[in-house]
């Protein structure tokens, strides 16, 4: 445990990893545009900006980063720090952005009012299947309760992927979105909205992890039969986990309809439960860093290896069509390097190092005899 | 002293066809250290499962303090003043040794759903949980992980995590299970100090004799899934049918002293 936080400065001091990187990510738009002479703003086209560019695009990569990167800590809170395996994470995700999409093009409000209305309506509403689906499975252990998170997760992608009212599987696009959050209109303000999210979403779990409840989350990931011993209704504490993770997960869902201006059955597809699954085992299970670094570094390699082919002689190889190869081969490599995944693995060497250190420094009380009499 | 604060009326449990536990009824009285001895597979554990909480006995009722306790689940028990401590060892391997006993302290507080506090501004159970750690002298330690310690102290750290709850009975499952010879006296030791502590009831399965009849006020000898026999220490040691069903198969038994 730390010693208490008196001041800015030691905060800032403890902290100045990820300080440094939300700093870098707010001048990202910005350095992207000085690099590539390009303006974070798009291109003026009559009286309106398009949204054209190399600052422009990259924008969007990142902010691709953030929502994986929001849902892979959302899942990690789940996984990592509670020891609960859900295969239903889409739900939340699908969830939440089908809640704000009917909201935005089903109800004929006012668009700011319908956003705010479909934002909290979709994060209760994730919630609150959460707590449902929780409740009605977390009896079930282990694989058990697996199973029946992807079933229900399964069947509401096939729910809507039938649906007449949201045009079944090929879903709805979003027209009416408030100017200011549309990425069409500005790519830049968007960014910074999900980079907000995205910050608030990695303090959140910091936050909650640390606290009273979230030392009875890693009680139960160690020993679930303990800490109901020791005086914890768990179910409880599990329930609250899955609820807030849904939540979370289902505002990353909100920002991925958003940003493609398009609601379909795919935001429930299982890709959005494996995805921050690879990307937490990748990262680091149940550390605070180790789904962001598999987040990013998962999506960035997709982004420079998808146009890429490699030429050797003759014939010309289109890595897209390998991505699902490498990814797996990749994937079993770290697993066996990294077992921890690079946050834990890294961590766990350090403190081996660490621990060798501390021995050798401990100092040797025949070597240094005494001089003053 | 005749005041009972756990009672159990007629305790049946069935496993599909095993009976592990027959028709057993126990009186335990406030403040005495009550062993409960028998060959393996006698029902000890199950028994054990059943006053706790983590088995719903098939048929029969559990009373602690003149309450019905037995629907009640495992983790209310706890906050009615019942700590359990367990045969295998059952610890929170990869938190620290403090974290461990902490959360024991925790779980008893009212902060428990606190969830955008640090758990370390807490004061009064760090303070609980350093208190109990003095006790099972495991104090220098604290901040190791638990799954570093060896047996022993773990065996030490399941009775600190008891302790920090501070409850009015303990269950000890084999505090001794599994110790090396040489540490079994400290371990007496821990378990006094936790008694002349004032107030503690302590309900105890134990195979090393050594132990129980040290320790205990009472001793209860169960046999396939019944209770044989109750009484005072030198009662049973002199209980002819206890001699033939149980002390003549534990003299056989290796590493035990006498």
């Amino acid at each position: 445990m730390t010693p208490p936080r008196n001041s800015l400065m030691q905060t800032l001091r403890e902290n100045w990893l990820p300080a440094a990187v939300m700093l870098f990510l707010i001048l990202f738009p910005f350095i992207v545009g000085a690099l590539t002479d390009s303006s974070p703003m798009g291109v003026a086209r009559g009286d309106r900006m398009v949204m054209r560019g190399e600052s422009v695009r990259w924008q969007s990569v990142l902010i691709e980063v953030f929502i994986l990167g929001i849902l892979a800590m959302s899942y990690n809170l789940i996984f990592g720090f509670t020891g609960v395996i859900s295969f239903g994470h889409a739900l939340f995700f699908g969830l939440g952005g089908y809640i704000l999409g009917m909201f935005l093009e089903y109800t004929g409000m006012d668009t700011g009012l319908a956003m705010v209305l479909g934002v909290v309506v979709g994060v209760a509403a994730a919630g609150i299947v959460g707590l449902i689906v929780g409740f009605v499975s977390l009896r079930l252990r282990g694989v058990y309760f697996t199973i029946f998170t992807l079933a229900v997760a399964e069947m509401c992608y096939i729910f809507f992927s039938r649906w007449q009212v949201t045009n079944a599987e090929d879903g709805f696009t979003i027209g009416s979105l408030p100017a200011w959050l549309d990425p069409t209109q500005s790519r830049l303000n968007f960014y910074y909205i999900a980079l907000a999210l995205f910050a608030f979403t990695y303090l959140f779990i910091r936050r909650l992890v640390n606290s009273p409840t979230g030392a009875v989350f890693k009680a139960i990931r160690e020993n679930e039969d303990r800490a109901q011993a020791v005086g914890f209704n768990t179910l409880n504490y599990k329930l609250i986990s899955i609820a807030l993770a849904g939540m979370l997960a289902a505002s990353a869902g909100m920002l991925q309809v958003i940003l493609n201006k398009k609601v379909g059955p795919e935001v429930l597809g299982v890709s959005y439960t494996v995805d921050p699954l690879l990307m937490t085992i990748i990262g680091g299970i149940g550390t605070f860093n180790g789904p962001i670094l598999g987040s990013a570094g998962l999506h960035l390699l997709d982004v420079f290896f998808r146009d890429a082919t490699i030429t050797i002689g003759e014939t010309s190889i289109q890595i897209a069509n390998l991505w699902g190869l490498l990814l797996g081969s990749g994937f079993i490599l770290v697993v066996i390097i990294f077992p921890l995944g690079i946050i834990g693995t890294w961590q766990r060497w350090r403190l081996k190092a660490r621990g060798r250190i501390a021995k050798a420094a401990r100092p040797d009380p025949s070597m240094n005899p005494k001089t003053e009499p | 002293m005749t005041e009972a604060i756990l009672e159990a009326r007629h305790l049946r449990k069935e496993f599909g066809g095993l009976v592990a536990v027959a028709d057993v009824s126990i009186v335990i009285t406030r403040g005495t250290t009550h062993s409960i001895i028998g060959p393996n597979g006698a029902g000890k554990t199950t028994l054990f499962n059943l006053l706790n909480g983590k088995y719903h006995p098939t048929r029969g009722q559990v009373i602690l303090n003149g309450e019905d306790i037995t629907n009640t689940p495992v983790y209310r028990r706890v906050h009615k003043g019942m700590g359990r401590s367990f045969q295998i060892t059952n610890i929170f391997p990869n938190l620290t040794v403090l974290e461990n006993v902490r959360l024991a302290a925790q779980a008893l507080g009212k902060s428990n759903y606190r969830f955008l506090r640090r758990a370390d501004s807490f004061k009064t159970y760090i303070q609980r949980a350093e208190e109990a750690l003095d006790i099972v002298g495991l104090a220098p330690m604290a901040y190791s992980p638990a799954n570093v310690l060896p047996h022993g102290g773990k065996r030490k750290l399941e009775l600190a995590i008891i302790l920090a709850g501070d409850p009015e009975i303990l269950l000890l499952d084999e505090p001794t299970a599994g110790m090396a010879s040489e540490q079994v006296p400290e371990l007496i030791e821990t378990i006094g100090a936790i008694r002349r502590k004032g107030g503690k009831t302590i309900v105890m399965v134990e195979h090393n004799m050594n132990v129980v009849m040290n320790i205990s006020d009472r001793i209860t000898v169960m046999h396939q899934g019944e209770v044989l026999s109750e009484g005072r220490p030198d009662q049973i040691s002199n209980d002819k049918t206890v001699q033939s069903v149980y002390l003549g198969e534990l003299y056989d038994l290796p590493g035990r002293q006498q």
